[in-house]
């Protein structure tokens, strides 16, 4: 069985692009979190020379200027198209085991002839007339390689968006190719030591010494070191690992310098916390908040308190109690809050739940709270986010995330899909 | 989104309604699971979305103002099919029509003319209608419009 990874193309802007054909084929930048900075570009930005992570109001003007369209981060719709990605990538591999929002590793047998150009080819076409959205393919041995293979893919035009490193015969050519930098799971501070030692790219690291690798990264190291010699290290996960913590934070657009307006924040990320908890099927013991101001800001303060719960719950009014509770011992009116969150520990599935030795415990009470969260979610899911939730949360608070550039959610609810005019 | 209408399956009778005491029911062994909707209008859940109709252009192909559109991209066109196509920017509903080596884009409806396609540089064919459902009974209440 070969290893393939495959990942979309400017993921975000082409998921905008699927749903919105008013956006055409004009330079298109996406936004983070409260328009703060340009996280994807489609490749009319990039050939315009727009960089990845600018602040957005630095800018703006030239993005105008220059005829750019600008949109905020959809994740609803980002979402459920990596949702329909994931589903067609599994009608056309053994295995997938979803690595992030757009890409995912996979397993796919060899046919006799060995040539997957042409299971590579149909699979890009489709994806790209079912959902609108281009892929590069890596195929190695291993996962290490098929990143490598990926990047190869995707950097050289000639490949077309599709490179097999694991039928060439001069392997060792284009693992030179490969910067220190881009070599899969080594970071900034790495990547700067290597250099010091003269690595600079994959095939140097692949025959670097062993035990000086492995003296500073460990078997971490090791791993990757014998991917890149061809030994398959990394097995595919398709299932994903339960979680032991579920975070929800934001920064906010504007500090928070009011105990109320804090508590609003810490009930809302509380309420959506609760909400993850319940799709998970895991139950929380234990409540962390914290809170902090902006890291360049020059009286810089940050503060977290964490609260056991006496039973593990995911009754998002007994998450809110506690949480709310945190609030008083985290926040400080003298500082500019720009950032908080929640934290859920201590997961346990509802399998090994226990009772408390002297809480009460009613059977039916706790089925009736059950029946009750169960339709708060299935109301919000039907009806759109948010249409029945805590007063604690607030009604349009001030410091919610900016997201001017929003585009609907296309694909997700009813009322904001798209329009043909016929 | 289509495959997670889970709530639309009023499948499995049997779990909810235990009767403690007294005899099976004699339909049990012959009980059917119910019709659901999203296996019968959407054959391909990952590569079908909704769009809603503006316009009469297609009337006389039954699809109505307001109508809700079921279109599956990962149909392959065929001539006479109609088709979801992006023209200038904009999507549009026209029947696919292969006539004499020339691609165009009719309206059902006398009123409006045939788009050709070699004329527009900008066109791409985005997917195949499947389903156009129309409302009879307007909801009294909406929550949110």
């Amino acid at each position: 069985m070969t290893t393939v990874l495959i990942d979309g193309n400017n993921f975000y802007a082409a998921c905008e692009q699927s749903v919105d054909p008013s956006l055409g084929k004009r330079p298109l930048v996406i936004l983070s979190n409260n328009d703060g900075c340009v996280i994807a570009r489609n490749a009319e930005a990039k050939a315009l020379k727009i960089p990845m992570g600018q602040p957005f109001f630095k800018i703006r003007k030239r993005l105008i200027a220059l005829g750019v369209e600008v949109r905020s981060s959809n994740y609803a719709l980002y979402g459920d198209m990596s949702r329909r990605f994931m589903a067609i990538l599994k009608e056309h591999c053994e295995e997938i085991e979803v690595y992030s929002i757009d890409e995912a590793f996979a397993k796919i047998k060899r046919p006799i002839n060995k040539d997957l150009q042409p299971w590579a080819k149909n699979l890009r076409a489709t994806l790209y007339r079912n959902l609108g959205l281009p892929i590069a393919i890596g195929i190695g041995k291993n996962k290490s390689q098929a990143k490598i293979a990926n990047h190869l893919a995707k950097t050289i035009a000639i490949h077309a968006g599709i490179f097999d490193l694991e039928i060439t015969h001069n392997t060792e050519y284009w693992l030179e190719l490969i910067a220190i930098e881009n070599v899969w799971g080594i970071g900034y501070k790495l990547a700067h030591w290597c250099r010091m030692r003269g690595i600079k790219n994959a095939l140097q690291l692949r025959d670097m010494p062993s035990n000086e690798l492995k003296a500073k990264c460990g078997v971490a190291g090791l791993r990757l070191q014998n991917e890149l010699r061809g030994f398959a290290c990394l097995p595919i996960q398709p299932k994903q690992k339960e979680k032991i913590e579920t975070c929800v934070s934001r920064s906010f657009c504007r500090p928070i310098t009011s105990l109320n307006d804090f508590q609003e924040a810490i009930a809302t990320y509380t309420v959506i916390a609760g909400e993850k908890l319940r799709k998970q099927k895991q139950f929380a013991g234990a409540i962390t908040v914290f809170a902090r101001t902006s890291a360049y800001s020059p009286s810089f303060y940050s503060q977290s308190a964490t609260k056991r719960l006496n039973m593990h719950s995911n009754d998002t009014s007994i998450l809110l109690a506690a949480s709310l509770q945190l609030t008083e011992q985290v926040f400080k009116s003298s500082y500019l809050l720009s950032k908080a969150g929640v934290i859920m520990r201590d997961l346990l599935s509802s399998d090994h739940l226990q009772l408390h030795l002297l809480e009460k415990y009613s059977c039916k009470g706790d089925a009736q709270r059950k029946q009750l969260m169960l339709t708060i979610d299935r109301l919000n899911k039907r009806y759109g986010r948010n249409i029945v939730t805590w007063a604690a949360c607030g009604i349009r608070p001030k410091w919610s995330m900016r997201r001017d550039y929003l585009s609907p959610a296309a694909t997700t609810q009813i009322t904001q899909i798209p329009v043909v005019k016929v | 989104m289509p495959f997670r209408l889970t709530s639309s399956r009023l499948l499995i009778p049997l779990a909810h309604e235990s009767i403690p005491a007294g005899f099976p029911s004699p339909a049990e062994d012959y009980m059917d699971t119910g019709i659901d909707l999203n296996e019968h209008l959407i054959q391909h859940p990952a590569s079908t979305f909704f769009l809603r109709v503006e316009g009469d252009s297609m009337i006389n192909a039954g699809i109505q103002d307001g109508d809700l559109l079921v279109v599956d991209r990962s149909l392959d066109p065929q001539s006479g099919c109609i088709v979801v196509a992006a023209v200038d920017g904009a999507f549009t509903l026209k029947r696919l029509v292969h006539d004499q080596g020339v691609l165009y884009l009719k309206a059902d409806n006398p009123n409006y003319q045939p788009i050709d396609l070699r004329r527009y540089s900008d066109v791409h064919i985005w997917g195949v209608a499947t389903y156009s459902i129309h409302t009879i009974t307007r909801r009294t209440k909406q929550f949110r419009s």
